[in-house]
């Protein structure tokens, strides 16, 4: 049994965590839900012995001690898994199992791999580098990593991004098996209110660095939404705009066209978008879809084939042309692909809209602060913002007349008030005839805010689901391989 | 994190001199040198007299004119080592460029300055253009054209620009006194050329402050494929600078041939493109900071020169120091840094 009393943890004057109790016993599930910035992740790493806290005890292993360091929390078993795998993709499986265990022989790892494979269903080849498993399979072998080295405490940190439903379930299957047989305790750190829902045995709310509830089934979900976001998560999400008729030129046309990304190359592909259609794009990490963007909008080589912008026919796809054209791409990664880390939010502004003469202030005034919330000084570096002010920086640098606009992630980072705000803009946008790509690794964005879905699979378009038939079973299918055909001989 | 105040910047940087001036003591300790006496006997040789003090003058001047020049390339991450030889090829062209007149004035003084700029972009061009397109990192390419800067102006001196009847390592044959860059009264040092620094001073801190070409250049530095993405043109701007920097080195060469050595010598550079860099570190590239520094660094070069007249100590001692400076500044940084990260931690 954990005990946590009044952990505190101060950066500054911000109040990561602001005195927090909370007691884990051992045999039970919890979920520890919260916004992005409410605090779960620092808490988490206080636990896990990577951050010490300003103030508080923890009890554990029946001491009470102040703070913990990696090594200590190793020594009780507080194992945790971090969202990016922490693993080295070139060593085969076995390397990485052995990693910060004590001296083994080869042999000895794979024989204790393969009975833990057996006892949890997994299936790992020792030899395999990992840079060839899926971001599922990759978690999966971290965890057995973990328990290996004695792990009795298990934290998972956001661990269902990125991969299909049913590894999700393959997941959630086991941690309950390591529950319930093996007496683990599991904290699942997420922001998606299902998963809580479905494998918690007691919900733990965090919100601006306290904890505000802790929830017991049943659970109510009107309550544990206001709990997390208080009167923010009142408020309307936008209706998906009607499309006009579809005899209009489509917005683009992609004609055989080929895709030639650093590590792949994709194609021949057909597709076609139209003026004010949103359209999804679903698949596993290297499935397609970063090369099918970045091709779009001129960033990796287009080898063969052509496409048409509004009728225009484009035979290369060279960047600043596209550009100009007005296709508009906006990156996941912020400040290594899309803003200059220390150059500040007015310089920005210059560079995006050069021609804008006269008073920048009060263009800034309109754009970021009345257009998207984001609260902080013109004279502020980008690298000094939070994560979802860099986002809302990013998105008020979008010009407003672009046709076509690629996004990937277009909510990362922002907590559900600021995400709702972000799609009701770009809904807008698509109302008054913009076209938009994006991508999320976040399935229900992807179903919720698409006109078509279109699932990449291998390195091609696997299909373009519309939004009648797009159900998280569908498209997860697709995702994981299968055919729309067996699909639907399924569901008969 | 917010810049700190200037105060507090001119204390760290006074933290860095005296850690430098202990480094210095330590290390002339054991060649038997009273240590005091020995900086004394430095800053005299520098400042002792108007004559002396125009010889600083005349070595602050390409320095200072490299070092500013460095600033360019820098501020879009670009480092910039070539710029040693475009100092001599700047020394080259001027020198092509009178080798037709037996005398001459203003005009072709004028001449001789305008090729001077243009051999030394040229040359600047040529690592930049290997950067590009080629990926070839910019110091490997500056240091190895460095070398082929100074092999050709041995060529030229032991070979088709040599003195009638001997070649030797004493240069070409010197330019005519009309073509001469005009001295500030009796010193050593040319009004034209401390024109030209103060100019390139100015002009340097308006391009990169005060104009859209320096904000869109300090984006490329800061994150290039961020710069792809506004439609910056990174490549195109990265020849730029580095063409600004060969042609500010280049204005160097021309002085050193036209106010200082009067004749193309091998070591017509005096390695000030090497110093300019030292003073860059130093400066952390922040132009405000350079001209003092190059000023020191100028005063340690001419007081050098007093080292094995009275102290019987070799000269290069000048450069040790200058070494440790630029040692010390990044210890007092690092140390600076890790006060910073403790008080953040903390």
């Amino acid at each position: 049994m954990i005990v946590l009393k009044d952990i505190h943890k101060h950066y500054g004057r911000v109040r990561a965590n602001d005195g927090i109790s909370l007691d884990l016993e051992p045999g039970r599930i919890y979920a520890l839900v919260g916004e992005n910035g409410a605090g779960k992740s620092t808490l988490m790493r206080v636990l896990a012995g990577h951050t010490r806290p300003t103030s508080g005890t923890i009890e554990i292993g029946g001491e009470s001690i102040s703070y913990l360091t990696p090594k200590l929390a190793r020594k009780y078993g507080v194992g945790m898994l971090y969202q990016d795998p922490l693993d080295f993709p070139a060593m085969p499986v076995w390397e990485n199992f052995q990693l910060g265990a004590p001296k083994r022989t080869k042999r000895e790892v794979v024989d204790v791999i393969g009975e833990l494979s057996y006892r949890l269903d997994a299936c790992f080849l020792p030899d395999e580098p990992v840079s060839s498993l899926t971001v599922g399979e990759r978690q999966l072998l971290e965890l057995l990593r973990l328990l290996d080295l004695g792990a009795t405490t298990l934290i998972l940190d956001e661990p269902t991004t990125g991969i299909t439903p049913e590894q999700k379930q393959d997941l959630f299957n086991l941690l309950i098996k390591l529950a319930r047989e093996d007496n683990h305790t599991i904290i699942l750190v997420t922001h998606k209110l299902s998963e809580a829902f479905e494998m918690a045995d007691a919900i733990f709310i965090m919100r601006q660095g306290a904890l505000v509830s802790t929830l017991e089934p049943p659970y109510d979900e009107k309550e544990l939404v206001h709990l997390m976001f208080g009167e923010a998560a009142e408020g309307e999400v936008a209706e998906l705009p009607k499309l006009p008729p579809s005899d209009s030129t489509p917005r683009l046309s992609m004609n055989d066209t080929y895709f030639a990304g650093p590590k792949y190359t994709m194609g021949p592909m057909n597709f076609m978008a139209q003026p004010g259609e949103c359209i999804g794009l679903a698949g596993l990490d290297g499935s397609g879809q970063e090369v099918f963007l970045r091709g779009l909008c001129g960033l990796d080589r287009m080898p063969d084939g052509s496409m048409r912008l509004d009728g225009t026919e484009f035979r290369s796809n060279d960047f600043n042309t596209l550009h100009r054209a007005g296709v508009l791409f906006v990156p996941a990664d912020r400040l290594e692909m899309a803003l200059f880390p220390a150059l500040n939010l007015m310089e920005h502004i210059k560079l995006t809209f050069p021609d804008r003469k006269g008073d920048l202030n009060e263009f800034y005034e309109k754009q970021c602060v009345e257009g998207f919330n984001l609260r902080a000084h013109p004279d502020t570096n980008a690298s000094e913002l939070s994560g979802g002010n860099q986002q809302r920086l990013l998105l008020s640098l979008m010009p407003d007349n672009a046709p076509l606009i690629l996004m990937e992630h277009p909510t990362r980072g922002l907590d559900a008030g600021s995400a709702r705000q972000v799609w009701n803009h770009l809904k807008g946008r698509c109302a008054d005839g913009a076209s938009l790509i994006f991508f999320s690794p976040d399935l229900d964005e992807v179903l919720e805010h698409s006109h078509r879905i279109v699932v990449f699979y291998d390195r091609a378009i696997a299909a373009v689901v519309d939004r009648e038939e797009a159900t998280m079973e569908v498209i997860g299918a697709l995702m994981a391989g299968k055919t729309m055909e067996q699909i639907r001989e399924e569901q008969q | 994190m917010k810049r700190d105040s200037l105060l507090t910047q001119i204390g760290w940087l006074g933290a860095a001199v005296g850690l430098a001036l202990i480094l210095t003591v330590l290390v002339t300790l054991p060649a038997g040198a009273p240590p005091f006496e020995t900086l004394y006997v430095l800053f005299k040789g520098g400042l002792g007299s108007m004559s002396k003090i125009g010889r600083v003058l005349s070595v602050w001047v390409p320095l200072t004119l490299c070092s500013v020049g460095l600033l360019v390339p820098f501020t879009a991450r670009l480092w910039n080592i070539g710029v040693e030889g475009q100092v001599i090829m700047g020394a080259i062209f001027a020198t092509a460029a009178l080798r037709p007149f037996d005398e001459g004035g203003m005009m072709q003084i004028a001449l001789a300055i305008g090729a001077s700029m243009l051999g030394g972009a040229l040359w600047a061009l040529l690592s930049g253009l290997l950067r590009v397109f080629g990926r070839v990192h910019e110091i490997f390419s500056g240091l190895g054209l460095n070398f082929v800067a100074l092999g050709v102006t041995l060529w030229l001196i032991f070979g088709p620009w040599k003195r009638p009847g001997v070649a030797s390592m004493s240069g070409t044959e010197p330019i005519d006194i009309s073509m001469w860059l005009p001295r500030l009264g009796n010193l050593s040092v040319s009004w034209v050329g401390l024109a030209l620094a103060f100019a390139a001073l100015i002009a340097i801190y308006i391009l990169m402050h005060r104009t859209e070409w320096g904000l869109k250049l300090r984006a490329v530095g800061e994150n290039p494929k961020a710069a792809t993405l506004f439609s910056l043109g990174p490549r195109r701007r990265l020849l730029q600078a580095f063409m600004i920097c060969g042609a500010l080195a280049g204005l160097a060469g021309a002085t050193q041939v036209l106010g200082v050595y009067h004749r193309l010598l091998p070591a017509i550079s005096s390695s000030y493109g090497y110093t300019a860099l030292l003073v860059g570190m130093m400066a952390s590239f922040r132009l405000p900071l350079v001209p003092f520094i190059c000023l020191f660094f100028a005063v340690l070069n001419v007081g050098s020169i007093q080292l094995p007249l009275q102290m019987g100590l070799d000269s290069s001692l000048s450069g040790v120091i200058q070494g440790v400076m630029v040692l010390s500044v990044f210890i007092v940084q690092g140390l600076r840094m890790w006060l910073n990260q403790r008080k953040e931690a903390d």
